[in-house]
């Protein structure tokens, strides 16, 4: 199970497990995000390279956009894939 | 105990995958940081499989053993043409965000996660074997 909420503050919340199967369902989801934003990942369980790629790309799209993208309240084990992947040097993270 | 499974060669198969694995990890009491990791190791390897091994739809199996600390997992994909993903270009970890692409970390999260992995092609059946040390305390 994987979803995306928005809070009363603006903030994204990311739940569960975002997997391979759950990219394209929720693509237009990230698309439809079009200004600064941020990603609150306390409820998110798991995350792969699929799931990996769509924050990419929202962060890239919103950068060169002039917006930017942080990500707050990750999860050990999620923070540390961050760090594999070299995401830590590329988002805001706290 | 070891187990194995076949599954259809489809993204859609994720689903049960995981929960195939969840079964595994409760029966072996496998903690919850462990279980993400091989989850993911097995998502990445399955799904490379479907995206690039698209000679044939047979199902893919699934195999799952442990013994003495380490989960071994195995894949196996039939009547397939010779697919080496080491030929896969590997991701710069370190280059800026206007360099990098939003894909190709999948067998770079693996590589960082197994302790061990092989891959083998013979008689157009292509294995690939990855094994975990669960004393590791990392990802």
């Amino acid at each position: 199970m994987f979803d995306i909420r928005r809070a009363e503050d603006g903030t994204v919340k990311l739940v569960g497990r975002f997997d391979a199967a759950q990219v394209e369902a929720r693509r237009a989801d990230f698309d439809a995000i079009t200004s600064s934003c941020v990603l609150d990942l306390a409820e998110l369980d798991y995350v792969s390279s699929a799931g990996l790629g769509v924050l990419f790309a929202t962060l890239k799209r919103l950068t060169e956009s002039g917006g930017a993208l942080k990500l707050i309240n990750l999860k050990p084990h999620i923070r540390e894939l961050f760090q594999i992947a070299g995401f830590d040097r590329i988002f805001a993270i706290e | 105990m070891a187990t194995e499974r076949m599954f259809p060669k489809a993204i859609a198969s994720l689903e049960e995958v995981f929960n195939h694995l969840d079964a595994f990890y409760a029966a072996e009491a496998i903690e919850t940081g462990a279980a993400m990791s091989l989850s993911l190791v097995v998502e990445e390897l399955f799904t490379n499989l479907v995206k690039y091994n698209t000679a044939s739809r047979n199902p893919i199996l699934v195999k799952l053993g442990r013994e003495n600390g380490k989960v071994r997992i195995e894949l196996v994909d039939h009547d397939v043409d010779r697919f080496d993903p080491a030929t896969l270009p590997d991701v710069d970890v370190n280059a800026p965000m206007s360099e990098r692409t939003p894909g190709g970390l999948g067998l770079h999260l693996v590589r960082a996660i197994v302790d061990h992995i092989s891959f083998e092609y013979e008689n157009r059946v292509m294995r690939i074997v990855v094994v975990k040390n669960l004393e590791r305390g990392d990802v």
